[in-house]
């Protein structure tokens, strides 16, 4: 059995005897295969460009082209999308200022309002006081003038009690 | 398994230089036999077509496959021949450039993949399990009849790109360097489908004669590394063959011309 593993046959290239003269045979033998291999092979590339080649080129370019009018498409829109972005900020930013405008008007109002107001409060209240003192002093006069009469009165009372009936006569 | 012991044995008294006399139990060598057809007054190898119609098959078969319905996104095997399709045409690209590489991606495309489905069946598929009445099926390539065929048509081919691109001032390429490079010329012109032709049927008869060898003297294990540098070496010589090929018609093309130094 280990005898066999070891047999290296090779089968010589021209065989002996009747195939020998029939066919030639041997590794360098040329003859009508080669040109019917030339024309399947044509054939071939004719068949494979049909169905194989022309399709699946023609699926690739459509799809690239599909792809980059897609990325066309998309920049122009992401285009815009920012300018109306840009546009919109822009009004923000407008808005906000015209906001700021309007708040500082209207303070500026407010403040004149509330100094009109404090300045008519302090006029009033000026004159209240005035008027308060007018009668203040209209009071004091009255009573002075009725101690005055009280004190004539009483010194009148008091001359009578000292010195009495002197004072009649 | 006794059977095939016997017949082999009967058919393998031819050994080695017709020195060593001992019976094969397994598995024979057989180089340069050919199964014949004859058709009218012609010899052909019945083989080696047998095998090349198959790869046909199988090429058409899956170009059928992929494209019956092409879709925007491709899925499956559609994808498979596209990434197929892509390579070959980065091939070509290189090779022709990028401004007429398209015309030719059918023919550098069909030469990578009937030279590589080739290789790869006649490396993957046990014919030696069909038996023919002499000889046996192997790849087309192993055959010198489809790798000059083949060649030939590369010839063709790239003399017909030089000739349609500048018409006949594609000869002129002969003598511009130096009349006295016009035999070398000529020359290369023999030696380009000479070494393209004899490079792959080379090395696939030799790998398959390494593989051959290796299975008759270990059948088991042993032949596996080489059955894969095999696979290997099959992709490179298809690679090969069509880069070559793509190359000679880019150079055709382009010449030596002046006007297109203007344009580097």
């Amino acid at each position: 059995m280990t005898l066999w593993t070891f047999v290296l046959a090779v089968e010589t290239v021209v065989e002996a005897g009747a195939e020998a003269a029939e066919s030639s045979g041997g590794l360098f033998n040329f003859d009508a295969t080669l040109p019917i291999m030339a024309a399947q092979f044509l054939l071939l590339v004719a068949i494979l460009n049909a169905i194989f080649f022309k399709p699946l080129t023609k699926a690739i370019d459509d799809r690239s082209d599909y792809v980059r009018g897609n990325i066309a498409e998309a920049k122009e829109r992401l285009g815009k999308a920012q300018s109306l972005a840009q546009q919109y900020e822009q009004e923000l930013s407008a808005t906000r200022r015209q906001v700021k405008d309007r708040l500082l008007l209207a303070q500026v109002d407010a403040n004149k309002i509330r100094n009109q107001r404090i300045a008519e409060a302090m006029a009033e209240s000026q004159a209240q006081v005035v008027t308060a003192k007018a009668e203040i002093a209209q009071q004091k006069q009255v009573a002075s003038d009725s101690l005055n009469t009280q004190t004539a009165a009483l010194s009148r009372q008091i001359l009578e009690k000292l010195l009495g009936d002197l004072v009649h006569s | 398994m006794v059977n095939q012991l016997l017949l082999c044995s009967q058919s393998c008294f031819q050994t080695l230089g017709q020195t060593l006399n001992f019976e094969t139990p397994l598995a024979a060598l057989e180089v340069g036999k050919h199964f014949y057809w004859h058709l009218g007054g012609l010899e052909v190898h019945g083989q080696v077509l047998i095998v090349s119609w198959i790869v046909i098959g199988v090429l058409v078969a899956a170009s059928a496959i992929a494209t019956q319905n092409v879709q925007r996104i491709p899925a499956g095997f559609q994808n498979f021949m596209e990434y197929a399709l892509e390579y070959i045409q980065g091939i070509a690209k290189d090779q022709i450039g990028e401004k007429e590489y398209r015309n030719w991606v059918p023919l550098v495309g069909s030469l990578f993949l009937f030279v590589f489905v080739s290789n790869w069946l006649g490396a993957l598929v046990p014919w030696k399990l069909i038996k023919l009445p002499e000889g046996e099926l192997a790849a087309p390539t192993s055959d010198i009849n489809t790798t000059v065929a083949l060649a030939l048509i590369v010839s063709v081919a790239y003399f017909t790109a030089g000739l349609s691109r500048r018409g006949l001032g594609y000869f002129s390429k002969y003598v511009q360097a130096s009349p006295a490079l016009l035999p070398l010329w000529v020359l290369e012109d023999f030696t380009k489908p000479l070494s393209l032709s004899f490079r792959l049927f080379g090395n696939i008869l030799a790998d398959e004669l390494v593989v051959g060898v290796l299975v008759l003297l270990v059948p088991l294990i042993v032949p596996l590394p080489v059955m894969i540098l095999g696979l290997f070496t099959s992709a490179i010589q298809a690679l090969i063959f069509s880069t070559l090929a793509a190359a000679y018609i880019g150079e055709a093309m382009e010449g030596h011309g002046e006007e297109e130094h203007e344009d580097h």
